[in-house]
C-alpha cells in the first residue's frame, strides 16, 4: 500500500470531551477523524498523561501533513499549547464556526 | 449507573489506521452510532501504533510489534486508561471495551500473526493469518487492571477487515456486551 491508497480525510479535529456529542455529526460529514481531549473529573496527572499523548498524536499527524484544527472552548488550550511546543509543534487552528 | 465505552482510536479517528486500512474518510459509523443509541459515554483510547510506529508505518503482524520497547510504550498508555477506567469499574458503571479484531495491538479475540514476515517490505500476497488471541495494548491493559485488582471489562473486538465481514453478525455481537 502506499501514501493515498484508502479514503481517509487526512483531517483531524482535537474535541474537548464536553463539545464530541455535539460536533459528531458535523465532523464526519466533513471528513474530519477526532482526537478526545480529557474529560472533566480526571486527577491533575491523569489529565496530563491524556494530553501528552494527544500532543504526541498531532505532532506525528502533522508531520505528516494532515491537516489538525482545535474546537476545544479553551479549558485545555494552553496545556496542549505547552505539550505540542515540547514537541516542536506550533498552535492549532481552531474549527472554523461554519454551521 | 453510568454507561461508558472504551473504544479503539481509529474508530473514531480513520487516520489512524495503516495507509490502506481506512474504511472511511473519518470515523466507523456502526459502531459510534450503536454506542449513542444506546447512551454510552465515549472514551477514545490512544493509538499506540501512531505514536511509535508513525502514520507511515508498515502493515504489521503481532509477532513483529511484540518487543520488549512496544510492550513498555503500550504499559504507559495502559495505565492512562486504566486510570480512566478505574473509578467506573469500581463504581459497578457498565464499561464496554471495544476493539479491532484485525489488529496486533487492539485485537480483543483475533490478532494477526506471520511468524515469517521480516526484512524488506514486500510480503506481496498478504499471507497473515488470524489468530486467536489479544492484541498487545488490550494484553497490558489486562495486567494494568489486574494489578489494580480489576478484571478487564465486557468487550469484543470490530471485525471490518474481515474476508467474511457481517455486519448484522457484527451489530448483534454488539449488542450482547451492551446493556
Amino acid at each position: 500500500m502506499t501514501l493515498g491508497s484508502d479514503p481517509r480525510g487526512r483531517r483531524v479535529a482535537v474535541v474537548a470531551d464536553s463539545l464530541l456529542e455535539g460536533l459528531l455529526d458535523r465532523l464526519d460529514e466533513e471528513g474530519y477523524g477526532v482526537i478526545q481531549l480529557p474529560p472533566a473529573g480526571l486527577d491533575d496527572e491523569t489529565t496530563a498523561l491524556w494530553l501528552e499523548q494527544v500532543a504526541e498524536h498531532v505532532a506525528e499527524f502533522r508531520r505528516n501533513g494532515y491537516e489538525v484544527v482545535l474546537a476545544d472552548g479553551g479549558v485545555h488550550a494552553a496545556a496542549l499549547e505547552r505539550a505540542l511546543a515540547g514537541l516542536g509543534v506550533g498552535d492549532l487552528p481552531p474549527l472554523d464556526d461554519r454551521r | 449507573m453510568a454507561k461508558v465505552a472504551f473504544l479503539a482510536h481509529c474508530l473514531l479517528n480513520q487516520n489512524a489506521k495503516v495507509e490502506g486500512g481506512a474504511k472511511t474518510p473519518a470515523m466507523w459509523r456502526p459502531v459510534v452510532d450503536l454506542l449513542r443509541e444506546r447512551g454510552y459515554t465515549l472514551r477514545q483510547l490512544p493509538c499506540p501504533e501512531v505514536a511509535f510506529g508513525g502514520a507511515r508505518r508498515f502493515w504489521g503482524v503481532r509477532e513483529q510489534f511484540d518487543t520488549p520497547l512496544y510492550r513498555r510504550h503500550c504499559r504507559r498508555l495502559a495505565k492512562l486508561v486504566a486510570a480512566v477506567m478505574e473509578p467506573h469499574l469500581r463504581a459497578g458503571d457498565d464499561v464496554v471495551l471495544i476493539g479491532i479484531d484485525s489488529s496486533p495491538t487492539m485485537g480483543i479475540s483475533f490478532t494477526p500473526s506471520a511468524p515469517h514476515w521480516a526484512g524488506k517490505p514486500d510480503v506481496g500476497e498478504d499471507d497473515s493469518v488470524l489468530v486467536p488471541g489479544e492484541g498487545i495494548l488490550v494484553e497490558e491493559l489486562e495486567a494494568e487492571l489486574a494489578e489494580r485488582g480489576l478484571p478487564l471489562p465486557k468487550r469484543t473486538g470490530i471485525r471490518h477487515w474481515f474476508a467474511d465481514y457481517d455486519p448484522d453478525e457484527e451489530r448483534r455481537r454488539l449488542e450482547s456486551v451492551l446493556a
